[in-house]
């Protein structure tokens, strides 16, 4: 054994995760009764694929992401919340057991019975928590308000009793998950102390997050996930900035300047563009057969647009389009009519996605009504992965239903352009 | 490959100082947890942990003026009325400690998917308070018992401890069962309170076993059937064979025998109370055949019974609810 080996804190080899989702979502009572055989119905949804790593004791490292590409399933394995379906993980040290600020607190108690209960979920004794009680009382502030329960309280206030009580776990090794998106701009600032003052320590932090510059300014390294796939391991500041190209962020931050990708006038601009499914909430993983929403927003940046069409195509990841779907006419009106400034949502539902399996993505084009000039075209504004249940070749899933009718005799022939070939 | 989480990189020990810091940390959660869930429970009304105390009294009070006041029952046991408010003291506890832990995974999701720790630990925190109030309960009877003189203390009053260990044991496998069940089928929550309504009637909170043995004609009925030559494999070892008409409840008489609430309210009712009618000191001795002049059910053969039910539903209990551990927080 090296001595590089022994100064691991987390090792991760061939990390898989599975999740079987049910496709019945609906809970009432009736609707289990009638729908009793499709409540076995699941899809699976690979939340993380064959991910290795290592991380040194001691180093900071971000896990970065879109939304459903692993991040947090990744995080919550390495916390021991989550059980991994294959693959291995060993981690050497005091792991701290929880993810977020504030675990375990219930409104109706006090600040003061608070602090002991989740101060136990977060490790710490009883003895310990006496000694503690004044300092985490006055870190946060909340002198006045020891024996208020805490329903009571403002989210401020909630917010810096848990960070107060959180810098007190003595945990070798960190796991946050979007700690960072909390509090106002000053309490982010005392989180950012207190990771400088981990950096010092030399304890091992893993942290979970969308904030890039964050990331920048912390973290060692970084791990990119991409629909549970490790994509990048390295430095943090190439892993974002790699992140920042594939999603097409500059890097200021500022949304889609990839020209190769975006054109158009800009007389009515795309101003944001998501997948949500049924309920909506953003999903860019919806089910063969499942309800999706393709929601974008635009605004009209030139008095002399009159009418303007929209155009959505589903694309596959090899470039096959697979669809077109423009605005109806009778839907114009609604868009049209409108001053510069103006903006708005338009939705285009699939109410039965039929792809199976596979990586897509949405193309969006705004044009003008009567010339057909391209306002604002856009390549891969919503990357999506269909995930499929299995058990079906082709292209498509045209959504048939089967159904089988015992006869006494043979009653169906063969269409009539058959009938010379088979008498 | 197969799925493994280490505790430590090849190299490191465990220590066992290390171990027994875990297992201190755990026990201080278990604690906290059923401190502050005792407190939630009474939040929000004005009485506050008083109807703890309340309600075993209150069902004790219709019980006893409907079974005595109303239908004059006197089952021929000494202190009926104590005795059956120690019954209902027994049985309320096992009923909330069930009816509590069951819901103690499912109402804790946002812990569960949030922070590492067994969750046993939860569903052993929601039975502490049951716990708590039913030794307070406990003591309460003791002292009306005295005060009203319808007490023979004697030795026999260690076997409290033993008898208390052995339900809460009960409990805690059941409530393990149940609550792991509980995270996805809630139909569990429906079929238990259902279970209990037939458990009560069947676990001699509201008689002694003396009395269903001098009444119950099923029993009367059972030893004659077997000896009308019907091999019936445990009752032919339970009754010996008397010549009585056929029986038509021998499952519920053997039900009722293997029912380990049954054994321990009858046992608490012997050991604090009085010397009559212990379940376990009846089988042992046989004085069960003397009771009953007409089936005899004094094979110590079933004497083990309730306690190894007892152990069947713990390591039941336990196995289920760590086999679905695993997955809670992705249920949930």
């Amino acid at each position: 054994m090296t001595a590089t080996d022994r100064a691991l804190a987390i090792k991760v080899e061939n990390l898989s995760k599975r999740f079987r989702i049910p496709l019945d979502r609906s809970s009432t009572l009736k609707h289990r009764l009638t729908h009793w055989r499709s409540a076995s119905r699941y899809r699976t949804l690979e939340a993380l694929r064959d991910v290795s790593f290592e991380v040194p004791a001691g180093e900071f490292t971000g896990i970065i992401g879109h939304n459903g590409s692993g991040k947090s399933t990744l995080l919550k394995i390495l916390a021991r919340i989550y059980r991994p379906d294959a693959g291995r993980v060993a981690i050497e040290g005091k792991v701290s057991p929880f993810l977020e600020l504030g675990v375990g607190f219930n409104p109706e108690l006090t600040a003061r019975e608070n602090i002991f209960l989740s101060g136990a979920i977060l490790g710490l004794g009883r003895v310990e928590l006496h000694r503690l009680f004044e300092e985490i009382i006055g870190f946060a502030e909340l002198e006045q308000f020891v024996d208020h329960k805490l329903k009571n309280f403002s989210s401020g206030m909630e917010v810096r009793l848990a960070f107060s009580l959180a810098i007190q776990a003595h945990a070798e090794i960190l796991m946050m998950d979007e700690v960072l998106a909390v509090g106002d701009a000053s309490f982010q600032q005392k989180c950012f102390d207190v990771f400088k003052g981990y950096k010092r320590e030399g304890r091992t932090v893993v942290l979970v997050t969308h904030e890039l510059s964050a990331v920048n300014q912390y973290c060692d390294r970084a791990l990119l996930l991409d629909h549970g796939r490790l994509v990048a391991d390295g430095l943090a500041t190439e892993v974002t900035a790699q992140y920042r190209r594939a999603i097409g962020l500059a890097a200021d931050g500022s949304r889609l300047s990839d020209e190769v990708e975006r054109w158009g006038s800009r007389d009515v601009v795309l101003t944001g563009a998501r997948m949500l499914d049924e309920r909506g909430v953003e999903d860019c993983n919806p089910p063969t057969g499942g309800f999706t929403r393709v929601e974008l927003g635009y605004q009209i940046q030139n008095d002399s647009v009159a009418d303007f069409v929209c155009v959505i195509w589903l694309v596959r990841d090899d470039g096959q389009v697979l669809a077109e779907a423009r605005l109806p006419v009778s839907q114009y009106a609604q868009v049209g009519s409108s001053q510069r400034g103006a903006s708005g949502t338009i939705r285009y539902d699939i109410p039965e996605i039929p792809l199976l399996d596979g990586g897509y993505s949405v193309n969006i084009e705004l044009q003008g009504r009567r010339d057909g000039a391209t306002y604002d075209h856009l390549n891969h504004a919503v990357r999506f992965h269909v995930v499929d249940k299995g058990g079906r070749g082709g292209l498509i899933d045209p959504g048939g239903v089967w159904s089988v009718v015992p006869t006494e005799q043979p009653v169906v022939g063969w269409p009539d352009q058959f009938a010379a070939t088979q008498q | 490959m197969p799925a493994t989480v280490d505790s430590g990189l090849p190299g490191a020990t465990a220590g066992s100082a290390a171990q027994l810091n875990t297992f201190r940390h755990y026990r201080h959660l278990t604690l906290e947890l059923a401190i502050s869930q005792f407190k939630l429970r009474y939040t929000q009304s004005v009485l506050g942990y008083f109807w703890s105390l309340l309600k075993p009294a209150m069902i004790f009070a219709i019980t006893f003026l409907i079974f005595v006041g109303l239908f004059k029952i006197k089952d021929g046991t000494q202190y009926y009325g104590i005795q059956l408010l120690l019954g209902i003291v027994t049985w309320t506890f096992f009923a909330e400690c069930t009816g509590s832990s069951m819901q103690a995974i499912a109402g804790s999701a946002g812990l569960i998917r949030k922070a590492y720790f067994p969750r046993s630990i939860l569903v052993i925190a929601a039975s502490m308070s049951s716990l708590f109030t039913f030794l307070i309960n406990l003591t309460i009877v003791f002292v009306i018992a005295v005060g009203l003189h319808q007490i023979d203390i004697g030795l026999r009053i260690v076997f409290v401890i033993p008898l208390l260990l052995e339900l809460y044991l009960l409990a805690i496998g059941i409530s393990l069962f149940l609550s792991a069940l509980f995270v996805q089928f809630h139909d569990i929550g429906h079929l238990w309170d259902v279970l209990m309504n037939l458990l009560f009637y069947g676990s001699g909170v509201m008689f002694s076993l003396t009395y269903v043995l001098q009444r119950a004609h099923l029993v009367l009925a059972v030893g004659q059937t077997l000896a009308a030559g019907q091999k019936l494999a445990v009752g032919a070892k339970l009754f010996g064979g008397t010549t009585v008409p056929p029986p038509s409840n021998l499952w519920a008489v053997i039900l009722v025998c293997c029912n380990p609430i049954m054994q321990t309210i009858e046992d608490l009712r012997h050991a604090l109370l009085t010397p009559q009618a212990p379940w376990t000191e009846l089988v042992v001795t046989g004085h069960l055949a003397a009771v009953n002049q007409y089936a005899h059910l004094d094979d110590p053969w079933l004497l083990p019974v309730p306690f190894l039910v007892v152990v069947l539903i713990v390591t039941v209990g336990a196995l289920t609810f760590r086999a679905r551990a695993r997955t809670f927080a992705e249920d949930l």
